[in-house]
């Protein structure tokens, strides 16, 4: 079993992390967001939509275990056109990029202050099945006009 | 080592699940009912068993449930519990609105009835026989007979007291065996449960002699790789011979089971099939694949059950039933399955039925489109109140029957191929599968395959 070092951070729970990923999200285009999205068994931590792009982005946010989220955002690939796994810049760096980079997975880093930086750039993907995207893309906006 | 024809028993655990075991019985090798479900509802389970037996000729089985009534181990605190409560439930007390009182659930009450002492004892008191309830011979000799005449005659009793069978109550077929008393051995105090279990073995073989009696090792986990321990329950065995043994090690899941737990089961059905019909009481494709070491059978629910824990677990949301891989011998969801579509080249329903299943139910389901694979992991909200999405009945069903029909393909499989075969379609299959997203867990496959390879 992967061991994780504690590391000093202000983010105790991934809940922490939803606010300032959701503005990052938000400044990069992704206006129409949702937070715990279902996606069958799973809930999709961030879920947003660019307009403009005509993008999608899934977004999973984990304290530590990076292989469990990597797990859980190819599966994200299925309903997004990109997918990033968001973690405290401590946690962030200690992620094997080359693993993520092979299955096209975005990383952002979290900083203490609530800034983020995109450690690594989500590919576009071949993964993703049309009748969930636009499921979820409608869900986006009617929980958006309601 | 005799290699056997591998079968197929399925646990029927509630009478939600009697329309798969109608629709399917045929192609099974039989059914079982626990004995607390056959006194929660007696005219529905006899019924159902008279009318499965007329109409698919295959064998049952009654599973007494005694070890409900012995000391379990609390799956939360690992602790030996003694306090039966894993049988009681919270019951409405009459005349106190919202008032709620934990009792005995009637089905173990009902049964505790029948079978008599000293299991009538540990209910009053509220505490678990233990190896001081069964002091003399004779108090064994009585829970034996009480057990075996529960298991040969209380179908035939139910169909007595309704004046609408009555008449067909001698045309009602005895069960294919008949299980001595049994109780989980615990490991703080296994030699004490085996040698229990070893003196319930020995009066319930000797007193019965029209239906075969079979004996149940239920035990926790440890006991499997405990090579004293084995070689005792072993002799034990071999001194008792019934006409057949259920191994149920608490928890056993083959498919996170390491190489020393799978080596082991293969060593216990090596030593004992010579001697007696060996089944595992909950197991899944590993046991079927074990035939070819002389496991005769192995048991589970309609929906999956393979490996289960002596206390079940309560209180937890309804789980997903998921997507069975027939490739790979193991469920997973149907999200993971269809991540997995682009790296095996499955396009349109032609690929997935040719390179994933092409059962009924899938070509039925796929065959209208690969789009619709997703049908079976369907989600709803069950009612307005539900916080979180559930799989609906709908897709639930599916994955049932999709299991069902390709467990009979896989019993074929490993009745028609050589050990060889065998081998060789878990190792290509975790080869294959490892280079998808689910890689990781298609380890087992392999794991198997080593195993069923390696020279004894």
């Amino acid at each position: 079993m992967t061991k994780y070092r504690n590391t000093v951070t202000k983010f105790s729970k991934e809940a922490d992390l939803l606010e300032p990923v959701a503005r990052f999200a938000k400044r990069r285009g992704y206006c129409l967001q949702t937070a715990e999205l279902p996606f069958y068994e799973y809930r999709i931590d961030l879920y947003g939509f660019s307009h403009k792009k005509n993008t999608t982005v899934a977004i999973e946010l984990k304290l530590n275990d990076w292989r469990r989220a990597l797990e859980q955002t190819m599966l994200y690939q299925l309903c997004a056109d990109l997918v990033y796994i968001a973690m405290p810049e401590s946690s962030a760096k200690r992620v094997d990029k080359s693993e993520l980079q092979s299955s096209g997975v975005g990383l952002i880093a979290v900083r203490d202050s609530g800034s983020c930086t995109c450690m690594l750039l989500a590919k576009q993907h071949d993964e993703v099945h049309q009748p969930y995207r636009l499921s979820q893309i409608n869900y986006l906006k009617e929980t958006a006009c309601a | 080592m005799p290699e056997l024809r591998p079968t197929v028993i399925l646990r029927m655990g509630s009478h939600s699940e009697k329309e798969y075991i109608e629709k399917t019985l045929k192609q099974f090798d039989g059914v079982m009912v626990g004995a607390n479900l056959l006194q929660i509802s007696p005219g529905a389970t006899a019924s159902l068993l008279f009318k499965l037996n007329k109409s698919c000729m295959r064998p049952y089985y009654v599973d007494p449930m005694t070890y409900a009534f012995g000391q379990y181990i609390d799956p939360d605190t690992g602790r030996v519990r003694d306090d039966l409560d894993w049988i009681k439930s919270d019951q409405k007390v009459p005349g106190k609105k919202g008032g709620t009182e934990r009792k005995f659930k009637s089905s173990y009450r009902k049964l505790a009835d029948y079978f008599g002492e000293p299991f009538l004892t540990a209910l009053d008191r509220g505490r678990a026989l233990t190896q001081a309830d069964f002091s003399s011979d004779e108090v064994i000799d009585a829970a034996c007979q009480a057990v075996s005449r529960f298991q040969a005659e209380r179908l035939r009793e139910v169909f007595k007291e309704d004046p609408q069978t009555a008449a067909y109550a001698n045309d009602f077929p005895s069960p294919a065996a008949l299980f001595a008393p049994y109780f989980y051995v615990e490991p703080h105090r296994a030699k004490h449960w085996l040698d229990l279990n070893h003196r319930l073995a020995l009066s319930a073989t000797r007193q019965t002699k029209e239906i075969p009696v079979h004996v149940v090792l239920c035990t926790h986990l440890n006991l499997l790789t405990d090579t004293d321990l084995s070689a005792l329950v072993i002799n034990n065995l071999l001194a008792c011979r019934p006409a057949g043994v259920w191994l149920w090690f608490s928890r056993l899941d083959e498919r996170s089971a390491g190489r020393e737990q799978l080596t082991a089961l293969r060593s216990w059905v090596e030593k004992l099939a010579n001697d007696m019909p060996v089944f595992n009481m909950h197991g899944g494709y590993f046991s079927l694949a074990l035939s070819k070491f002389g496991m005769a059978g192995t048991m589970h629910g309609v929906g999956y059950g393979e490996q289960k824990d002596v206390v079940p677990v309560i209180g937890q949301s309804t789980p997903t039933v998921q997507y069975y891989l027939r490739a790979l011998h193991s469920k997973y969801s149907v999200l993971q399955i269809q991540r997995c579509f682009t790296k095996l080249g499955i396009r349109n329903p032609e690929d997935f039925l040719s390179k994933i299943c092409d059962c009924t139910i899938c070509r039925h389901i796929v065959g209208a489109g690969l789009n619709e694979f997703s049908q079976f992991g369907e989600i709803h909200y069950s009612s307005p109140k539900s916080k979180r999405a559930a799989q609906t009945p709908a897709a639930a069903k599916r994955c049932r029957y999709h299991f069902l029909l390709n467990r009979i393909l896989e019993r074929d499989f490993v009745e028609k191929s050589t050990l060889a075969e065998i081998v060789e379609q878990c190792s290509a299959s975790a080869d294959m599968w490892s280079k998808t997203m689910i890689g990781l867990s298609a380890a087992h496959a392999k794991l198997w395959a080593e195993v069923l390879n390696s020279v004894a």
